[in-house]
């Protein structure tokens, strides 16, 4: 399986020079199977570069199949939702796939919401030219797609719940739990310690320093130390560090990596836009 | 009066090395009088940088802050929940926009901070808002500025804005498509369409109304997204060329044009090219022609001045240079 990050920054697009190396772009990451099937996770302004490069592959012929997972839908994770250009080309099928937000409102209502005539000119998914299915799951839910198993998870973010996600494909297991805050770093719940274990890569929300975080409880993110405990008690075999603070420079995520790595034996990195990854 | 540009780009904000020069933030102008009071024009993603210093500047004391809204497209609207000021108990924020009922627009900013959308909703949000219906040609006061709303055509509805100040005037045209299609009472059109008479009627009176609101304006920032070849691929996505905002300011004997709502897919190389052919069009029909970056501030109403900064110790001058 090979994972590419599109984009690894969190709540607030970045742009300029202090950004470069980590990269700007709101969360949204590839999954690509040994045999070529593709999974998005997350439609952040990452998705948006990762548009241009579908759109010279079948996608642009109107013959491109793809499932997305939503974690949740705050705006970070969707905003690159009415700019993904595969979605206006007829003849793409594309899943997006989420739990509900709340009990009172679908994901399909959000999303029509995010469309509605007073925010876009879209005016509505049933303006997008594609196929596009929306598909609520309840969270906890097992399923399988082309080329890709999935399980997941309900993790506390904040005033919602966010989806954590455990992917497997040709024998390797990626964990994605992003935008997710334990009661205590220290005290990981069982759901996201299950996601997590063994897996070959765990992408973990890294908001904070561990300096900030005292500032910042309670506002559903977790510092870099919370990841390290999930992947040691999960034995997960490598750690990349994930939605980066927008106040974070390239030199500040530098140091977080340095000192999250010296408290762990588990290989630490952080998330970073660019080349396939090996999973 | 000065205005900085916090954000320059349309549509969507775009990070990485082809923007670092011009910027990649989404549509904000900061209105400064002589006197200091502030305006901010639309609340795209470089409004939460400008907030950034806001509260920097207010150290942590209440204020209360205007913003008109173009419209509440995405990219116009996205930074209003990262204004940090929001924040401080006790400001207040007084938000202007075309919408048929100042009730809707609280419905419409509120519905932007909805639990499925952003952690902490409008109502608890420390600051207060009140919200203002605008319309166009009726004219209304804020402080130091006179600001008349004139209709643009882009869908669902866009107002520019002409500002008066310290004796000079700028305008804020953004975002508008030409006058050739219909878009300002649409809520999407999969393409060009017939026009009827009404329409071709009304759309001659918007333009026309628009060159004279502009007439006597120093300064116009104007939606320039699309390249001419470009807009012929895109003829009906409610923006406009550099050579059509030209024509609109050349109409109004305006001095300066800014280009302004760059498209995402534009980079840094692009801009400048663009720039310079803008700059040397604009000079042979008499219009200084500028390209907004992020950062960009310029004095509205003072005669050129190639050599003297315009604001001592920050390095500024009257034609700005785009970072190395």
């Amino acid at each position: 399986m090979k994972l590419r990050f599109w984009g690894v920054r969190g709540s607030f697009a970045m742009s300029g020079r202090d950004y470069l190396r980590y990269g700007g772009n709101t969360t949204s990451i590839e999954l690509v199977s040994a045999a070529g099937d593709r999974l998005l996770v997350d439609l952040g302004t990452g998705a948006t570069e990762l548009a241009k490069h579908l759109m010279a592959s079948e996608f642009g012929k109107g013959a491109g199949k793809l499932p997305i997972l939503l974690s949740h839908t705050h705006l970070d994770h969707i905003q690159g939702l009415p700019f993904f250009t595969p979605f206006f080309i007829k003849g793409n099928e594309i899943r997006i796939m989420g739990a509900d937000p709340t009990s009172g409102i679908s994901l399909e209502a959000t999303l029509q919401n995010q469309l509605a005539p007073h925010y876009s000119p879209l005016n509505g998914l049933e303006n997008l030219a594609a196929g596009v299915s929306i598909e609520s799951f309840a969270p906890g839910a097992t399923f399988q797609l082309p080329g890709f198993s999935i399980t997941t998870a309900a993790i506390p973010h904040g005033s919602m719940m966010t989806t954590a996600f455990r992917i497997t494909a040709d024998g390797k297991v990626v964990t994605f739990l992003s935008d997710v805050e334990y009661p205590s770093p220290d005290e990981p719940l069982p759901q996201a310690l299950a996601l997590a274990q063994d897996a070959d890569l765990l992408i973990h929300d890294a908001m904070h320093s561990d300096l900030e975080y005292d500032l910042r409880k309670g506002w559903g993110h977790s510092p870099a130390r919370a990841g390290v405990v999930v992947a040691e008690k999960a034995r997960a075999r490598k750690l990349a560090l994930f939605h980066h603070s927008p106040d974070a420079t390239d030199e500040m995520i530098d140091e977080v990596v340095q000192r999250t790595s010296a408290q762990t034996a588990v290989p630490v990195f952080a998330a970073a836009e660019g080349a396939y990854l090996d999973v | 009066m000065q205005i900085t540009f916090w954000g320059v780009r349309g549509s969507y904000p775009v990070p990485g090395a082809a923007t670092v020069r011009y910027g990649g933030q989404t549509s904000c102008v900061e209105v400064r009088s002589a006197s200091g009071e502030a305006l901010i024009v639309d609340a795209g993603t470089g409004m939460r940088a400008l907030g950034n210093k806001l509260a920097g500047e207010a150290q942590g004391r209440p204020g209360h802050y205007h913003v008109l809204l173009s419209h509440v497209h995405w990219d116009h609207i996205q930074g209003l929940p990262f204004f940090s000021p929001a924040y401080i108990p006790g400001t207040q924020i007084s938000v202007y926009a075309l919408l048929t009922a100042a009730d809707e627009l609280n419905q419409v900013i509120g519905g932007i901070t909805r639990a499925e959308f952003f952690p902490q909703p409008l109502a608890s949000v420390p600051a207060n808002f009140d919200f203002h219906q605008v319309e166009p040609g009726i004219e209304f006061t804020i402080g130091a500025f006179t600001v008349s709303p004139i209709a643009l055509n882009h869908p669902f509805g866009s107002v520019g804005y002409r500002i008066d100040g310290d004796d000079a005037s700028w305008a804020y045209v953004s975002d508008t498509a030409p006058f050739d299609q219909v878009l300002h009472k649409q809520h999407f059109l999969s393409g060009p369409e017939p026009l009827s008479d009404t329409d071709q009627t009304s759309l001659v009176a918007m333009r026309a109304a628009l060159v004279e609101r502009l007439r006597g304006c120093d300064t116009v920032v104007y939606d320039t997204h699309f390249l001419p070849e470009e807009y012929a691929k895109f003829p009906h996505y409610g923006h406009s060329t550099p050579d059509q905002a030209l024509d609109i300011c050349v109409e109004a004997n305006v001095r300066r044009l800014v280009l302004y709502h760059h498209a995402p897919s534009h980079t840094d190389d692009q801009m400048d090219s663009i720039a310079a052919s803008y700059l040397a069009k604009g000079a042979s029909r008499g219009v200084e022609v500028l390209t907004s970056f992020e950062g960009m501030s310029i004095p509205i109403g003072s005669a050129p001045s190639f050599d003297e900064p315009t604001r001592p110790g920050t390095g500024v001058h009257d034609v700005p240079q785009v970072p190395k």
